[in-house]
């Protein structure tokens, strides 16, 4: 037995033990505060943890990134010279141009099409069977997904056998095979049709969650009374799923700006398919802090408005529960 | 039932409370273990001990996998067996973010592992985070025994304030140019205008190439370039384009590309250039071997062989692909070969690492890993191969004027990745050569001197 | 009126209403089956292909495997299977991602609770801060976190990629959870408080119970997330030999790229436990499990 298996008991045991333990020592003190007091400290104690791991894994490196982000890679201060770079730079706004290409294209496609397929998924009776094919590419790691993608797009001169599948299907319908990540038209849509096919199953998953979670009776008692489907789906479901649309929607809008591995691993951002993340990997790869610090920087700003509309919406969630 | 639940609860706060209480001790028994050993084996002269072995432990990265961390192993074993030490190997592929991760954050690092970009070399030699190779290794015989190229005495190559770091190991030589004995019957062409003025038939196309590469992609073009430019406009020229003291725009390097072009054009590479650009370069030789026969040639190093036989294990070095070097684009600097070397550097000094930097330079070990196939020895001591093609390679490094090192290492990483994107949009198109060179132009200046 | 109440009166109208019936679902079962093909075929030509040699897939497409004569080899798995350290390495990664999945949930659900049905002062910047840190590279983190293990003591241990791993992924997990949890009815919260129901017996009597499909989604996507990393194992286990399978796929390739084909057995090996889970937590996503638990 070595010391990793006792690690490991301990952990497993240990670890949900501590928080639940920690949880209800918590409230046992604050059962014997006087109640007015107690019930301004109950919340932190509930937050703590999370806000104790963000602080130290996130909101403390950030603060310094945001430092650094002003300093070149000797750590000398230079003012706005690393945000002009990026604003100047023809490789950065490349990116910056193709990020918003994710970002719209992307996130409008997880969205609409995780929500028709839970819906879809939803009428038949083999829906764990189906949503299975869905999920499958979520637990398929980049560097796997780039060996499936290569069989995906791989291309062949026109005249040979071709292995890969897209163009030996387009051959069959008569077309000469296409270099699917070469070609500026077609490279950056099938990086993010790589993308959509990745992250549908994420927002199935919620989505189809929180589709479990609308009474039945609801949706009857609105068929019975003559509603079409169409119409219950307008009426009923997207507005009870809409925190849920909320959610799939930040979190896709940050998959897109932070969209990294695909690109990396497919084309390396050649051919006019270059994204910020990619270009931040760089810099850090090159220790070159400052630059990449503040397309880090960057990111963070570009990020505000949505964290504002999630702010607004979790108003008025509360207001008409 | 309000009542129930209330009691419950407590109760369950108590029998948390006692675990936890447990939980705490043996969590604290056990974190220790879960630390790392703090220097592994650093100070243990009580080695002699145990019967003249040193014993002790030896943390090494390496890049490596499949069969070249195979081949290492190999070279290990009588090592292990001589002094016991237990080496234990990771394979970390991205070894200059985490060492100089760790090298800021004053965390621990390996014993022996790759070396870090140039660009660090002389800051981590001055803090004293690499340690010099004269403080532990017989200089004299290693730099008699071992291939010139990074013994220069230059900071690009590891040698800083009089000192060597980086400890060579093993060797490939790039810019051969590989055929099918089968196809090509004729005499290597002597002349670059001669290669490029063969008559491809029987094959369809005179040139292979394959540019794809993954997060790198490109780099096999960027050998094919800096094999040009050293033998078109020399050692001087070469070295200071990588250190950015010369143009991309000059008549120099404006004509390599043109050169190159030669190579890739769409007409006379097989495949076509949509071809090259998403084919990965370990299918480079798939139109040497195709039937009928795609191309007559393709450039690429002494590693090429793996790759060939990978993709067709009945294939045989001799019979069914062979080399011949690099032709010439004057006699002037003719004798300027590429060559690459595998490098250590040792980072904690101690008696186990300096143990394994003096054995991987012995000829037994260098033996054991050119034996073991897919590579060059480092060592000039080593002339017996597995096959007549290794024995011809390690000729040409032993015989050559100067070994230069491959260009795009010693580039900043940003210019670096710019080279090889470069090439990638020449390849596509080749009429935006102009603007191509004017952007490398700007990435040199902003790259070099931050 | 529930499924089977519905299904019961279909089943009592007339035959010609029932062929109706069944042939107005055709359209819906042909767009599951494209969808399902669509999402299906990437993966099912990796499958195949890790069964193939390197040469037969240079030379032909996945899909003629499928016809003899089909040529299929293990090739691939037993390169993988003999290798030393294997084992060990999935071992590794489970040491790893349990723990870490087990921590991030449980302080995401509690965080999910608190920001959802608590006011305090700071809460909203609280959770803007959080949210807006999904947004930040974890790259640029390392070395700050690095020195405070190595201040710690934690460096090079499981500890410390625990605590990375839940120090990463917590705003995600906190974000999907308070807005789940948030959703539940205000009336069950209502009527636990006349019964007196302190905010612990609520949250494990009420919030856990009806967020189990919210709770199982983020156990896939944390154990997934987990599971698949490699950044995060190689910066903070730092001399530690204690690698998971990630590193352990990496060793299987040379530094070239050689020996690729080794990668679709790995992927095959390496997708092969989260889809087991994803399958034993299919059973949490259906209706009714937190039945009632929208306002009717």
């Amino acid at each position: 037995m070595d010391d990793r298996v006792i690690i490991a008991i301990v952990a497993v045991v240990g670890v949900p033990l501590l928080l639940v333990g920690y949880i209800q020592l918590g409230e046992w003190l604050l059962d014997r505060l006087p109640r007015r007091i107690a019930g301004r400290m109950r919340p932190y104690v509930w937050v703590f943890p999370a806000v104790a791991f963000a602080t130290i894994f996130m909101v403390l490196p950030t603060i310094n990134t945001i430092f650094i982000s002003f300093q070149n890679a000797r750590g000398e201060p230079v003012g706005l010279d690393n945000y002009v770079f990026f604003f100047t730079n023809p490789e950065t706004l490349t990116s910056l141009k193709n990020n918003i290409l994710w970002l719209v294209f992307f996130t409008g496609a997880v969205v609409i099409l995780g929500l028709f397929i839970s819906i879809l998924f939803d009428r038949v009776r083999y829906e764990s069977i189906a949503k299975t094919a869905v999920f499958l590419p979520l637990p398929i790691s980049a560097v796997a997904a780039s060996v499936i993608w290569k069989f995906m797009f791989e291309y062949k001169p026109a005249g040979q056998p071709q292995t890969g599948t897209l163009n030996a299907v387009i051959g069959v319908a008569g077309f000469e095979p296409v270099a699917w990540l070469i070609n500026t038209t077609t490279n950056n849509p099938a990086l993010i049709a790589v993308g959509v096919w990745t992250s549908t199953g994420f927002a199935m998953v919620i989505i189809s969650a929180a589709l479990k979670g609308i009474s039945s009776e609801l949706l009857e008692a609105a068929r019975v009374d003559g509603a079409t489907e169409f119409q219950v789906l307008r009426r009923i479901v997207i507005p009870l799923l809409r925190p849920t649309l909320t959610v799939i929607t930040t979190t896709m809008i940050i998959t897109a700006l932070k969209v990294f591995d695909i690109v990396y691993v497919l084309t390396s951002g050649a051919y006019g398919t270059d994204v910020i993340a990619r270009q931040l990997f760089q810099r850090v790869a090159n220790s070159d802090y400052g630059r990449a610090a503040a397309v880090g920087v960057v990111l963070l700003i570009a990020v505000l408005p949505v964290l504002l509309f999630n702010i607004r919406s979790f108003r008025q969630q509360e207001e008409v529960r | 039932m309000a009542r129930n639940w209330t009691r419950e609860s407590r109760l369950v706060t108590l029998v948390v409370a006692a675990i936890l209480a447990v939980a705490a001790c043996g969590g604290g028994a056990a974190s220790p273990s879960a630390a790392p050993p703090a220097s592994p084996g650093g100070e243990s002269p009580s080695a002699s001990a145990s019967g003249g072995q040193l014993g002790g432990q030896l943390n090494v990265w390496t890049a490596w996998g499949g069969e070249e961390l195979s081949a290492f192993q190999a070279v290990l074993q009588p090592f292990i067996d001589q002094t016991g030490i237990q080496v234990n190997l990771l394979t970390i592929r991205d070894q200059d973010l985490q060492l100089s991760n760790n090298v800021a954050a004053g965390t621990s690092l390996p014993d022996i592992a790759n070396p870090p970009n140039p660009q660090r070399y002389e800051e981590w030699a001055q803090k004293g985070i690499m340690k010099p190779l004269e403080d532990f290794i017989d200089m004299d015989a290693y730099l008699a025994n071992t291939l010139p190229g990074l013994l220069l005495e230059d900071p690009n190559y590891g040698f800083i304030d009089g000192k060597h770091y980086l400890l060579m190991v093993k060797s490939q030589l790039k810019g051969l140019l590989w055929y099918n004995p089968k196809v090509y019957t004729g005499a290597a062409p002597e002349t670059w205008d001669a290669l490029v003025a063969t008559p491809p038939a029987p094959a369809t196309q005179l040139f292979c190439a394959a540019f794809e590469s993954g997060d790198a992609s490109g780099w096999p073009a960027s050998d094919d370039l800096a094999n040009i430019v050293m033998r078109q406009s020399g050692e001087q020229v070469y070295i200071d384009w990588y250190e950015g003291r010369h143009k991309w725009t000059s008549p120099e390097i404006k004509q390599a590309y043109e050169a190159f072009g030669q190579m890739v054009a769409n007409d006379k590479v097989y495949g076509g250039t949509n071809y090259v650009l998403s084919t990965n370069f370990q299918r480079g030789g798939d139109g040497l071997f195709s039937d009928p026969p795609g191309c007559l040639f393709l450039e690429q190093a002494t590693f090429m062989p793996a790759m060939f036989v990978q993709n067709d294990p009945s294939l045989k070095a001799g019979d069914d692909f062979n080399f011949f070097p690099h032709p010439k684009f004057n006699d002037e600097f003719a004798g300027n070969v590429e060559g690459f070397f595998d490098t250590f550097v040792m980072y904690n000094d101690t008696p186990q690492a300096r143990a394994l930097m003096q054995y991987m330079v012995t000829d037994q070990a260098q033996q054991i890993w050119v034996d073991e196939g897919g590579t060059l020895a480092a060592s000039k001591n080593i002339t017996t191969y597995p096959d007549v093609l290794g024995e011809n390679a390690s000729k040409i490094l032993q015989e050559a004027d100067n070994i230069l090192l491959t260009a795009g290492d010693y580039m900043p990483a940003d210019m670096q990745r710019a080279f090889w994107k470069s090439l990638l949009d020449f390849t596509n198109d080749p009429s935006q050569l102009d603007s191509i060179l004017a952007n490398l132009d700007q990435v040199q200046a902003a790259s070099y001197t931050q | 009126m529930t499924t089977a109440a519905s299904i019961r009166q279909a089943s009592a109208r007339s035959a010609a209403a029932r062929v109706r019936h069944a042939l107005r679902r055709v359209p819906v079962h042909v767009t599951v089956a494209i969808v399902m093909a669509i999402w299906l075929i990437p993966t099912l030509g990796l499958i195949v292909n890790s069964f193939r040699t390197v040469r037969d897939m240079s030379q032909a497409g996945w899909w003629t495997t499928l016809f003899p004569p089909a040529g299929f080899t293990l090739a691939s798995y037993e390169t993988i299977f003999q290798t030393p350290g294997f084992s060990n390495s999935i071992i590794n990664s489970l040491l790893i991602t349990v723990p870490a999945t087990v921590l991030q949930v449980v302080i995401a659900t509690f965080a999910g609770y608190a920001f959802a049905w608590m006011r305090f002062r700071g809460r909203d910047l609280f959770f803007l801060v959080i949210v807006g840190l999904m947004v930040v590279p974890v790259q640029l983190t390392f070395i700050p976190v690095l020195k405070l293990f190595a201040a710690t003591g934690l460096a090079g241990s499981f500890i410390a990629v625990w605590l990375a791993h839940a120090g990463y992924g917590l705003p995600f997990q906190t974000y999907l959870l308070r807005s789940y949890i948030g959703s539940l009815p205000k009336d069950i919260f209502e009527s636990a408080d006349i019964d007196g129901a302190n905010h612990v017996v609520k949250f494990w009597r009420i919030v856990v119970p009806m967020s189990i499909p919210a709770i199982a989604a983020n156990v896939i996507f944390v154990f997934l997330g987990v599971w698949n990393d490699l950044l995060i194992a190689v910066t903070y286990l730092g001399q530690s030999a204690n690698r998971p399978l990630t590193v352990f796929i990496g060793q299987q390739t040379t530094s070239l790229g050689g020996n690729w084909q080794i990668l679709t057995a790995a992927a095959v090996i390496q997708m092969a436990l989260p889809l087991a889970v994803f399958l034993g937590l299919q059973r949490y996503f259906v209706r009714g499990i937190s039945a009632g638990a929208v306002k009717g």
